[in-house]
């Protein structure tokens, strides 16, 4: 098997893994990075979200070939104490309900808000759109990311 | 509050070896069917630690819904623990703990007293060893902060300075609640436990377990219902790299599909063992199968709905109060509607898996279950072990939503670990998830009513027809069951009133949901009901609260009665926070359903808009929920929030259809969830008052699908009386 050295968290790691294992695979078996979650494997929840070059990627749908030219910033690389504006917000709203697809929703908003710090509520469900909540904590994470939004505009 | 306790042999205090003073218990729910236990075993659920923390045992799965934080909010309140030094810890799987699943919104109506008696009587004896070691008065002693007070004084001494002496004080005889008005930790929105971990990755839930010598396995079932294998070839996909090995999972060697009530066996189907969960997922798709249907009905969506809307005329009774017949005879209007609901997935979240480490006669389970209880009952028959050999983890869990109180899944991880004698995590894809669930029954419903010539209802008679649950697969031979029961609404209501049930056979494979019955028969119920106000030209809600009458007590059935004031009541609620009475847009509409569910009454009003295609955007939903004491306001209402979504979801887009034997649907794609911007605000209202609490997981979802249906009329004059919605609507 070839061998990849990609940069998690700004952490270089190195596996061997085929060409085509999906990013998710290799952060969830190779590296132990867990938070990350399956939960359809085509791109279509945004469970397994993670940022690369900028931008709220799906990890499922993007093989480690592909992932090599920058970091990988994954839940547990969001910030080191939980201190990221939307992890403080999710917090103070207290917006998960099962949590499974909570890592991804806080990776797209994280993204968002690095983009746009103050977004407009349509602003925020257009890019919210590709992370699907079964349990409905979706008007939570709204108000979460507007809460994160007054934090960072001050 | 003073009880005197019939048993108090079920908790006893003990000092650890680390001086901790240890409370173990042997709780005994107030179920009918419990027998008191011959010996009593104990385990621990609160432990106070010398260092001043208090540890509690969280006993039943967590799934979403909380209950990892709310039971021992209750514990710690009678304790009279301070929350800021209370650790919760889930426990295991473990018989001592008593009806430790997740299901019908029963968590905190079988516990609430079973914590509030551990806590207090703890508190109690904690009281008493402060008098003794104070000596001062019990009368003046209260607990707080993990504190035994004494209010005149200001002394107090803290709990861990009181462990020897209570480990030595008789266990009360009687125990007394604390009143509601001093509580400090219920009725509070606490933040749930593990929020921090959610937040940042941390939370371990099953399908993320590692086990040192741990390989990964998927599966590919037959995806026709009940199918056999005949033969598969497997040389390509063992060419995949990281395969270890393939094999045959075939239930006929393992008891065959049911191995105990609630424990279906696996489905037929060949599993990939492999080094990562990749490797497996690649090369199940690259296994050839011949698989064998000839036991299958081949049934097909559309057929199966003619069966049920043609067994609507052979039916059993299943609840008859004066005479249907006379009514219509004497009736000013005869009116009739007949609905239809498709069969539902779960789609939860986190899709089925389990990790099972089954070595030397021992079978370490991590499970993301709702039942561990069937799932050691399914496991003992399955391989003959004794419970001795069994212990059940129970991680958090990404939704259950009924679901998971069927164990098949774990089944097969137990049955790959014994075969590769190596801990195996099994993930199913999402793709197996969707095609080999248990899927809530579709049904057709008819109601007719009779109406006197004020337009009130004299006779009403309710027919479904549909396949049961509890004939579902291989439980053919059991008693019909009934998706239609004799205590539904309006039983009681109406003078004449019948309830009818048609039973039909299918392969399809059916079970719980989400308020399974309650989600389909609401929304022909309170569909029905918005169109005989529209027939008498009333406002539904007035025609609601006239169809229910005066506040009163109304005999159901047995001893079980409605209290329609706690109805009404979240009615007149709703009604003012929605704005019901003012007038809205060309385009826009209110619809409106209330409903008791689980002891607790909730009145929901949905406000959409519709374009010119008929293109619905819900504006807004109201909820007035009178669900008893709100133990946890922050988790009750993430459970109004949720539900509410899950009806809304399943009204717009619910539907799983069955062709040739198998279902149609297989991700998201097909499957669909409403997305963040589709989802509207949401605002509840809770009544307070001092009654135990009752259910919340459940009972928002049913009424949430025919508010929306009936506003979908209100702002369109279109009728939907077959869900989901999405097939009304012109692109
Ligand atoms: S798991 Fe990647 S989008 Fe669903
Ligand atoms: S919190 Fe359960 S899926 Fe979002």
């Amino acid at each position: 098997m070839p061998s990849y050295t990609i940069r998690v968290n700004n952490a270089e790691k190195t596996v061997s893994v085929d060409a085509d294992t999906p990013l998710l695979w290799v952060l969830r078996d190779e590296l132990g990075l867990t938070g990350t979650k399956y939960a359809c494997g085509k791109g279509l929840c945004g469970s397994c979200t993670v940022q690369y070059k900028g931008n709220a990627i799906r990890s499922c749908t993007l093989p480690i070939s592909s992932a090599l030219e920058a970091n990988i910033t994954t839940i547990e690389g969001l910030s080191p104490d939980q201190n990221h504006p939307v992890q403080q917000a999710w917090m103070e709203l207290d917006v998960p309900q099962c949590g499974y697809c909570q890592s991804g929703q806080l990776i797209s908003a994280a993204t968002l808000l690095s983009k746009n710090n103050n977004p407009t509520e349509d602003e925020i469900n257009a890019a919210m759109s590709g992370n699907i909540c079964r349990c409905g904590t979706y008007t939570r994470i709204r108000k979460a990311i507007q809460l994160a939004s007054s934090k960072l505009d001050k | 509050m003073k009880n005197t306790l019939k048993r108090r042999n079920f908790i006893k205090l003990t000092v650890s070896a680390s001086g901790a003073l240890v409370i173990g218990v042997h709780l005994q729910s107030c179920m009918p069917k419990k027998k008191i236990p011959e010996v009593y075993e104990f385990s621990p659920l609160i432990k106070i630690d010398t260092d001043g923390w208090v540890s509690l045992i969280a006993k039943n799965p967590e799934i979403g819904q909380g209950i990892k934080t709310a039971l021992p909010m209750i514990l710690a309140e009678e304790l009279g623990a301070n929350w800021n030094k209370v650790k919760v810890v889930q426990a295991d799987y473990n018989k001592v703990y008593d009806e430790q699943w997740a299901g019908g919104s029963y968590a905190i109506i079988l516990n609430w007293d079973l914590m509030r008696t551990a806590g207090a009587m703890v508190r109690q004896v904690l009281v008493r060893a402060a008098s003794q070691k104070m000596n001062l008065p019990i009368e003046e002693l209260t607990a707080k902060n993990s504190n035994i007070v004494h209010v005149k004084s200001g002394d107090s001494l803290p709990f861990e300075k009181l462990i020897v002496e209570a480990s030595q004080i008789p266990l009360p005889e009687e125990v007394e609640f604390k009143s509601m008005d001093s509580f400090e930790i219920v009725g509070k929105s606490i933040p749930q436990v593990d929020l921090d971990k959610v937040v940042s990755g941390g939370v371990e839930y099953a399908i993320d377990v590692k086990l040192p010598e741990m390989v990964y396995a998927t599966v590919l079932k037959n995806p026709v219902f009940e199918g056999g294998i005949t033969s598969y070839e497997d040389n390509e996909a063992r060419l995949v790299n990281g395969v270890v090995d393939i094999i045959e999972l075939n239930n006929a060697a393992y008891g065959g599909r049911l191995i105990a009530p609630n424990s279906p066996n696996f489905v037929n189907g060949i599993a990939v063992i492999g080094k990562s969960t990749w490797a497996t997922f690649k090369a199940v798709k690259k296994l050839k199968v011949v698989w064998d249907n000839s036991s299958s009905r081949k049934e097909n969506t559309d057929e199966i709905f003619v069966r049920f809307h043609d067994q609507l005329s052979n039916t059993s009774i299943e609840r008859k109060d004066g005479d249907i017949k006379k009514a219509k005879r004497s009736a000013a209007l005869n009116y009739e509607a007949v609905y239809e609901v498709p069969f539902l997935a779960h789609a939860t979240m986190e899709p089925m898996n389990c990790t099972v480490d089954f070595r030397d006669d021992f079978c370490e389970v991590w499970a993301p279950t709702q039942n561990p209880e069937a799932l050691q009952e399914g496991l003992m028959k399955l391989f003959g072990l004794k419970p001795e050999q069994i212990k059940i983890h129970l991680p958090r869990i990404g939704g259950g939503f009924g679901r998971r109180y069927y164990v098949d899944y774990a089944m097969d991880a137990a049955i790959l670990s014994q075969k590769t004698g190596k801990p195996v995590k099994l993930t199913w894809t999402r793709e197996e998830d969707i095609r080999h669930d248990w899927y809530r029954p579709g049904s057709v419903q008819k109601i007719a009513a009779s109406l006197d010539k004020e337009g009130m209802v004299i006779g009403w008679q309710h027919i479904l027809a549909n396949a049961s649950r509890k004939t579902s697969l291989g439980r053919e031979g059991g008693p019909a069951g009934t998706e239609i029961d004799e205590y539904d609404f309006p039983a009681g209501f109406v003078p004449n009133l019948q309830f009818e049930y048609g039973h039909v056979l299918s392969d399809v494979p059916l079970g719980q949901w989400r308020a399974v019955a309650a989600s389909a028969n609401a929304f022909a119920v309170h569909c029905f009901l918005d169109e005989l106000a529209f027939i008498n030209k009333m406002d539904p809600i007035d025609y609601f609260l006239e169809f229910l009458g005066p506040k009163r007590m109304v005999p159901v059935v047995g001893d079980y009665e409605f209290d329609v004031e706690r109805l009404i009541t979240v009615v007149e609620k709703v009604r003012q926070n929605s704005n019901w009475d003012t007038a809205l847009p060309k385009g826009q509409g209110r619809g409106f359903a209330a409903r008791k569910g689980a002891g607790s009454f909730i009145a929901e009003v949905v406000t959409i808009d519709t374009d010119e295609n008929g293109k619905v955007k819900i504006l807004r939903v109201d909820a007035a929920v009178d669900c008893g004491i709100v133990v946890n306001p922050s988790g009750a209402k993430a459970q109004v929030e949720g539900g509410i979504l899950e009806g809304l979801c399943a009204a717009l887009y619910g539907e799983i259809t069955v062709k040739d034997g198998a279902t149609v649907q297989s991700n998201f794609h097909d499957y669909q969830w409403m997305r963040m911007g589709e989802m509207p605000e949401i605002n509840v209202e809770f009544i307070k008052n001092e009654l135990p609490p009752r259910g919340l997981g459940e009972p928002p979802l049913p009424p949430a699908i025919p508010a929306l249906a009936n506003a979908i009329y209100a702002a369109t004059g279109k009728r939907i009386r077959k869900l989901p919605i999405v097939n009304h609507l012109v692109d």
